[in-house]
């Protein structure tokens, strides 16, 4: 049973590297250049895909904060913590690709845009979810505090957009893709979104494990608390 | 006087008296305004920053003191269990919330009458041209960021976390207030632009969606 789950894991890492391996030879060969930026432009099919997969991991913590708060079931805070680490990784993507994007075709790496300000601001709102989770002692308050934060961090990002938008802006209104441009940007969503359920599902699985070790450990009476997980195997 | 209300000002009462007695928190924070004014006017250079740069200097000794004020302000319940008999006391958590946010305003609006004066006139900055728009932009911009202060700094008390973990906190959250208000304040004092219906909008709803929440999560927040 343990072997055919590590059989699985492994395929699915393969079909996701293979995803990607021909999605490039995609954009090298199929996708044509755009006229105005050039080549710079290819960074969108992934930097796209990133920053709505971003959103999404954002959500799931919105839910599973709420759903914890709802029910205090440490399953909610171990999704929501897992879906965070991984929405700032894929932040922080997003952050590094619209950063080459920019240099490549305004000539500069930072710029003010909102659209960079919005990633920007919500890279740190969900580091800071992620510190705030290794400063609190104990297990329920930790996840009770989290949940908060959680909760109120999701309901600022509207708030983040629609201000960031009030700042003038250099990046084009709506950019028109040609039906080849378009397949592209579908094939680059597919290995993302993948590999956005893939990481949020195997962080998922470490959480619980590390959960029900602290819980084995709580009802066993041995009297120490297992460290909150962090991104340091050996702190961990 | 509903029995709520009346437990309202009872709270602040007793948060004011305290302030008035230890004379800890506006001293402070007043002195912590006035230095982060100074600092970034002599650091901007009072010809770079003049007129417009006043808005994001105040702003910047908005937060910092009011964090710290957020701070102390719970910092008091949390010595000799304080914190615990409050919670004892029959009133509920929303009146909790409620008269620690009006304690914090009125200590915040002490704060900026001393510093917006001091940021005015190192700034040469022209508060005459729409003082009326500056307040209401400024007061309604401190409450939302009260609203949000007031919750985290329960959570920073309630767990025992490092003080430096609230400004972490509060800061990116606020970041929509300060974003809104300031670009207000550019179009209305710079450019001569009446205020912007949108940007209102998103300190209006910043407010509303933060002091709702916060009053939902605050009893979850208190919970030992």
């Amino acid at each position: 049973m343990k072997s055919a789950r590590s059989i699985l894991t492994v395929a699915f890492w393969l079909l996701v590297a293979g995803l990607f391996a021909a999605d490039l030879c995609l954009l090298q060969t199929y996708t044509p250049t755009e006229v105005t930026m050039g080549p710079v432009q290819k960074i969108f099919y992934f930097h796209l895909p990133v920053a709505i997969c971003t959103f999404l991991a954002c959500f799931i913590t919105f839910v599973a904060s709420v759903g914890y708060l709802w029910q205090r079931r440490t399953v909610f805070d171990d999704l929501a913590s897992a879906s965070a680490r991984v929405a700032v990784q894929l932040c922080a993507v997003v952050l590094v690709t619209g950063m080459a994007w920019g240099r490549g075709a305004w000539g500069v790496w930072w710029t003010w845009s909102p659209r960079l300000t919005f990633s920007l601001i919500l890279f740190l709102l969900y580091c800071v979810y992620l510190i705030l989770r290794s400063s609190v002692e104990g297990r329920q308050r930790r996840a009770t505090v989290a949940a908060v934060y959680g909760v109120i961090a999701f309901l600022d990002v509207p708030l983040v957009y629609l201000s960031a938008k009030l700042v003038p802006d250099i990046h084009p209104a709506s950019i028109h893709l040609e039906t080849s441009m378009q397949l592209t940007l579908l094939a680059w969503a597919v290995p993302v979104l993948l590999l956005t359920g893939g990481l949020i599902c195997t962080r998922f699985r470490l959480n619980r494990l590390h959960s029900q070790l602290a819980e084995q450990s709580e009802t066993d009476g041995r009297g120490f608390e297992v460290m909150p997980l962090t991104g340091n195997v050996a702190e961990a | 006087m509903p029995l709520a209300l009346e437990q309202l000002l009872l709270l602040v009462g007793k948060d004011l008296k305290i302030e008035a007695r230890s004379r800890q928190t506006v001293g402070l924070v007043v002195v912590l305004g006035l230095l982060i004014v100074t600092v970034l006017g002599l650091g901007l250079g009072g010809d770079a920053a003049a007129g417009f740069g006043a808005t994001v200097v105040l702003w910047v000794a908005y937060l910092f003191s009011g964090v710290l004020c957020f701070e102390k302000t719970m910092a008091v319940e949390r010595s000799d269990g304080a914190l615990a008999a409050l919670m004892l006391a029959p009133t509920s958590r929303a009146t909790l919330y409620f008269a620690k946010l009006a304690t914090n305003l009125l200590l915040m609006a002490a704060v900026a009458l001393i510093i917006t004066p001091a940021g005015v006139l190192f700034f040469h900055f022209d508060l005459s041209i729409a003082p009326g728009a500056f307040t209401g932009v400024m007061a309604l911009s401190l409450l939302g960021f009260a609203a949000v202060g007031t919750l985290f700094a329960a959570v920073v008390s309630s767990s025992r976390l490092q003080g430096g973990l609230l400004a972490m906190m509060v800061f990116p959250i606020a970041l929509p207030l300060v974003i809104a208000s300031t670009q207000l304040m550019l179009h209305r004092f710079r450019d001569g632009l009446p205020l912007e219906p949108g940007a209102v909008g998103i300190i209006v709803a910043f407010d509303a969606i933060f002091l709702t929440a916060s009053w939902l999560v605050f009893e979850i927040v208190l919970e030992p």
